[in-house]
């Protein structure tokens, strides 16, 4: 080591002046290294960067929902109006039903896909031939990019060429080929399914983890014990999964809320707003009314709401445990 | 004898279980992508009929080529490949100096800070896009590569410092303590000794994050409005609203697009798949 160093230290080559000043530089970093605000000096970049891309945008939009801002009104400025939008909000009936929408969503959403992806995780956790590739194959969906997700989805579906209307007609569920989305009884339950299929593989993914994180020396001691599997599965499995499986919720219940994605690929709310959720009613204000002030304040409740999500879930997951 | 019996007896019946558990699971997991994959090499004579053809009468390749010659489709791509390589860069190059720090230093704040990264994920996407849109718009960024890989940082950036910490905190401390004995400097033994043996996390990282660069649809519907810097995923879904693309291009668009994810997440899965969990366990 200390030979390297030697050469990179003092050259043996005359350096030209480019060269020693490159090294001077590192001399200098050298030295910064040794002293006691090394671990700051390396943060520096990061902190830079996410000051400037989350902390400060996120900060000016918060202050953005107490003013009017409307791309399309110049005119009227950016005067400040205090809580008007807040106001206004809570008399806009599109606003009540996306919020009883994004409840329905995050709650029948997230429970499916909890539930799948433990059933999968729980079988991916057992040791059978050819299990690397099934881990694969399973993951495949969470990978695929919102877009494509949907249009496949939705290429299946089809009113009229749709390779699942086909099977069920044929299977006899169904006597007619069904137009899935633009039903307003159906379209919410149909972009559910398409969720699910794209994201109980990050169910899978954790809990299979955390699965694997439990020593095997327990379950044996309980077999030895004569437990059986749900006895195992319920005093051993669980608890121990506990942590793992809040913080899952919580991030996917974050997900769910926050992004509008398929919604936007697959009904845009439609119909007749049986699929407006928040996230996705914040998105319109923003990007086809550009009513910025407005969605900023959307904005902001979703953030309170996932914060006190957030902050009860954790509370009362960490009580039960006890 | 008879514990024992009934014993193997559920071991069997959890066996049999698990397989037709996995089975369906896998069939639900890759039927659509399969049936994706057909349509892409039928012609539209096959998609569009009164009967559904479930195998194409004769495969073509049209759906690529027209797709691929006729549209814009190469110039998305090429624009994708561009932000997702920014996007990566800023992030590694970032995140792999603040992860060394948080993994191995113990300074005020840093729990304060893991816990920020995990927070940043709760702040609503619209929220950050108007001033981003704002802000871009003065700097002359929006539309451009650079605007959108910097957008695309604020929620990778985060995401890489957390797997990349969780690599850094697999390797032994001793490894590093030794050539500080044998007269490295701190920055010496970060060069020499930890980013080499980090090297298959950082693979892993830079494939998770080129990954959800090549796929982001939001930010990039909102900061690009011209050709120059539009993203695939934001062309495709245009180019159904606006020309009613067939369904035979579409799957195919489709297949060209996922073929990189699938490829990248084939090469560094094992890896990946660590890196993902070792955070989430510790959590």
């Amino acid at each position: 080591m200390s030979s390297r160093r030697q050469t990179i230290d003092r050259p043996v080559v005359a350096p030209n002046w480019g060269r020693s000043s490159f090294y001077a530089l590192i001399d200098r970093l050298a030295l910064i290294s040794e002293g006691r605000y090394w671990a700051y000096f390396l943060l520096i970049p990061s902190m830079i960067l996410l000051l400037a891309i989350i902390v400060y945008p996120i900060g000016s939009g918060i202050l953005l929902s107490f003013r009017t801002m409307r791309l399309t009104r110049p005119d009227l400025g950016t005067p400040f109006i205090g809580l008007q939008h807040y106001a206004d909000l809570m008399r806009d009936p599109v606003f009540r039903l996306a919020a009883r929408n994004t409840v329905i969503w995050v709650v029948l959403g997230a429970s499916s896909q909890f539930v799948v992806g433990l059933i999968t995780a729980l079988a991916l956790n057992r040791k059978v031939r050819g299990i690397w590739l099934i881990r694969i194959l399973v993951l495949v969906p969470w990978f695929l990019p919102s877009v494509v997700a949907g249009h496949i989805w939705a290429l299946m579906l089809d009113p009229r060429l749709g390779v699942i209307n086909d099977l069920l007609v044929k299977v006899g569920i169904l006597d007619q080929y069904r137009s899935w989305f633009s039903n307003p009884v159906t379209s919410l339950p149909t972009v559910l399914t398409v969720d699910l299929w794209r994201s109980f593989p990050y169910f899978s993914l954790f809990l299979l983890a955390g699965l694997q994180a439990i020593p095997e020396e327990l379950y044996e001691a309980a077999s030895v014990d004569g437990a059986g599997y749900w006895q195992r599965f319920r005093q051993i499995t669980m608890p121990l999964l506990a942590p793992v499986i809040v913080a899952t919720v919580v991030l996917r219940v974050i997900g769910l809320v926050n992004s509008p994605d398929l919604l936007i690929v697959l009904t845009n709310g439609g119909p007749g707003n049986s699929t407006q959720v928040l996230s996705l009613f914040a998105f319109q204000t923003a990007y086809t009314a550009f009513n910025f002030g407005y969605a900023a304040a959307i904005s902001v409740v979703i953030l309170l709401l996932l914060m006190a999500f957030t902050v009860v879930y954790v509370r009362v997951s960490g009580a039960a445990k006890g | 004898m008879g514990i024992f019996r009934s014993h193997r007896r559920t071991e069997q019946l959890m066996d049999a279980l698990t397989y037709f558990v996995l089975g369906a699971i896998v069939l639900f997991a890759i039927l659509p992508l399969v049936w994706v994959f057909i349509t892409s090499f039928k012609p539209e004579s096959d998609i569009v009929t009164a009967t559904l053809q479930y195998l194409p009468q004769h495969i073509t390749f049209d759906n690529y080529l027209t797709l691929w010659r006729r549209s814009s489709f190469p110039t998305l791509i090429k624009n994708s490949a561009i932000v997702a390589t920014m996007t990566v860069v800023i992030c590694i190059l970032l995140g792999t100096l603040a992860a060394y720090a948080i993994s191995h230093y113990r300074f005020r704040g840093r729990d304060r800070l893991m816990l920020f990264f995990l927070v940043s994920r709760m702040f609503p996407v619209v929220l950050l896009l108007i001033p981003l849109f704002v802000m871009m718009k003065n700097l002359g960024l929006l539309d451009s590569h650079l605007g959108l890989a910097l957008a695309y940082s604020s929620f990778l950036l985060p995401l890489c410092i957390w797997m990349l910490k969780g690599f850094f905190d697999a390797i032994p401390n001793d490894l590093e303590e030794a050539a500080r004995i044998d007269g490295c400097t701190r920055i010496g033994a970060l060069f020499r000794i930890v980013l080499p043996l980090a090297r298959p996390g950082l693979v892993a990282t830079a494939v998770f994050v080129a990954i959800g660069a090549w796929n982001e649809f939001l930010l990039a519907l909102m900061l690009t409005t011209s050709q120059g810097s539009r993203t695939w995923p934001v062309g495709l879904q245009l180019m159904v609203g606006e020309f009613q693309l067939p369904w035979g291009q579409l799957s195919a668009g489709g297949m060209i697009s996922i073929l990189p994810v699938i490829l990248f997440f084939g090469l560094v899965q094992r890896a990946l798949v660590r890196g993902l969990t070792s955070g989430a366990v510790k959590g």
